[in-house]
């Protein structure tokens, strides 16, 4: 029983993992795919973003949710920066009721939201926003 | 197995909460805004940081902020608000080049009709239509219709920004030649702004002719960000122009007026009552030793 529930987490886990689309490709040379490269950018600022799981948007297919602090991070992987640009609009669906912000940076979606109200300033949506490499 | 269990469970509620995420909620109403900006009072109040577009659930006046494509682009002194970062001073009305600020590829002029020294996040693009003296920044390029146009409706900015107390930046140069501020035909349709207690009449300057060339703009101001005292002279061929300015500020004496209240005493009549005396007479009753009470035992 207990193998039986260990493997059906790890299929579901390696299931979402795998439904990665064409942006979530290493880039040519850097090894990292661009969502990665976000990521990281935040990690070298000291931001700590928790692990990042499978989302589910209708704006995109390729997306994964986490934190950054007390922000809440959707980043959403396309086909070509083309694309990413064109689901900033349907981005902030996920914002809903919170100050947040989507915004496309290379073929990466990036969508933030403050749903505690805990970065009233916006220091930290801006910081995360200005780190994103495009 | 409990804590396999426990895993599992985490995994399907992260991946239903992302799924529930997806959809907006319907109940609070976004409104977009680009760059920096105050936070109402209502909210928290402060200043919001967040540099390129973003939402807020809360909306924006119609006086600080202009439209830049579906988004609040807010025009006035952050630095009213809280704003601590970086501050470049300006004097008088100047165009904001939005998209510049902003850093999106569509043209969008906006303008500032801020009066005297105030602050902006931002620096104007280098080029001939700003000049700095002082430290602070001064239009002196061609203002264009649209500025003239708006410019009675958007001067309304000045009431909002007289009460507010804050250090404001303080310009005590001349103005560069050609400073919209000093330009006659641009008094055009003034606010008139009564302060609570002016006891000062500014009278409009006579208009003096000096020896002056060509092109050359005479200016008078008292360096206080409300008043501008400005006389353009304009002198070229074939003839001699000579604009007097009326002033952009009136300051009018109000009058004092005190109501006397009359003092009304209303005198309290005194009633006294007087209580009648009354005595009462206590009977001498005789008691009969021999009479026997119902309640004697014996």
């Amino acid at each position: 029983m207990r193998t039986l529930v260990f493997r059906l987490a790890l299929g579901l886990a390696l299931g979402a993992c795998g439904k990665s689309g064409d942006g979530d490709k290493p880039g040519a040379g850097t090894g990292a795919s661009p969502r990665d490269a976000v990521i990281d950018a935040w990690k070298a600022a000291k931001l700590g973003p928790s692990a990042m799981a499978p989302a589910t948007v209708t704006f995109a297919k390729d997306c994964q949710a986490g934190t950054v602090g007390t922000i809440e991070v959707l980043l959403c992987s396309f086909g070509s920066p083309a694309d990413a640009r064109a689901a900033e609009d349907p981005g902030l669906a996920w914002v809903g009721a919170a100050t947040g912000a989507s915004r496309a940076h290379g073929s990466v979606l990036v969508v933030l939201a403050d749903r505690k109200k805990a970065d009233p300033s916006g220091r930290t949506i801006n910081q995360l926003m200005k780190l994103a490499p495009n | 197995m409990s804590r396999t269990v426990a895993a599992v469970a985490t995994l399907v509620a992260l991946l239903v909460l992302a799924g529930h995420a997806g959809s907006a909620d319907a109940a609070g109403r976004q409104v977009r805004y680009v760059g920096i900006h105050p936070v109402p009072k209502s909210e928290g109040g402060g200043i919001c940081y967040i540099e390129g577009p973003h939402v807020h659930v809360f909306d924006a006046d119609k006086v600080q902020y202009r439209d830049h494509h579906g988004a609040n682009y807010f025009v006035g002194d952050p630095v009213a608000y809280g704003y601590d970062g970086q501050r470049y001073v300006y004097k008088g009305h100047h165009p904001i080049h939005v998209n510049v600020v902003v850093g999106d590829d569509e043209p969008d002029d906006e303008y500032c009709y801020i009066n005297g020294p105030h602050y902006h996040y931002f620096a104007p693009p280098e080029g001939p239509e700003f000049r700095v003296a002082g430290d602070a920044y001064f239009y002196v390029g061609e203002p264009p219709h649209a500025y003239i146009e708006a410019r009675p409706a958007m001067m309304r900015i000045n009431a909002v920004y007289q009460p507010l107390a804050y250090e404001r930046p303080v310009v005590t140069v001349d103005a560069p030649e050609g400073w919209i501020g000093a330009r006659a035909e641009l008094s055009g349709p003034a606010v008139v702004v009564e302060p609570p207690r002016a006891a000062v009449v500014v009278e409009p300057p006579r208009a003096a002719v000096a020896p002056a060339r060509a092109g050359v703009t005479v200016q008078g101001f008292i360096p206080t960000p409300s008043l501008h005292i400005g006389v353009g002279i304009g002198i070229g061929s074939p003839g001699v122009i000579v604009h007097e300015r009326a002033p952009a500020v009136i300051v009018r004496e109000r009058p004092v007026i005190i109501h006397e209240r009359p003092v009304i005493v209303h005198e309290r009549p005194v009633i006294v009552h007087e209580r009648p005396v009354i005595i009462h007479e206590r009977a001498k009753v005789q008691h009969d030793n021999n009479h026997r009470s119902p309640h004697d035992h014996r």
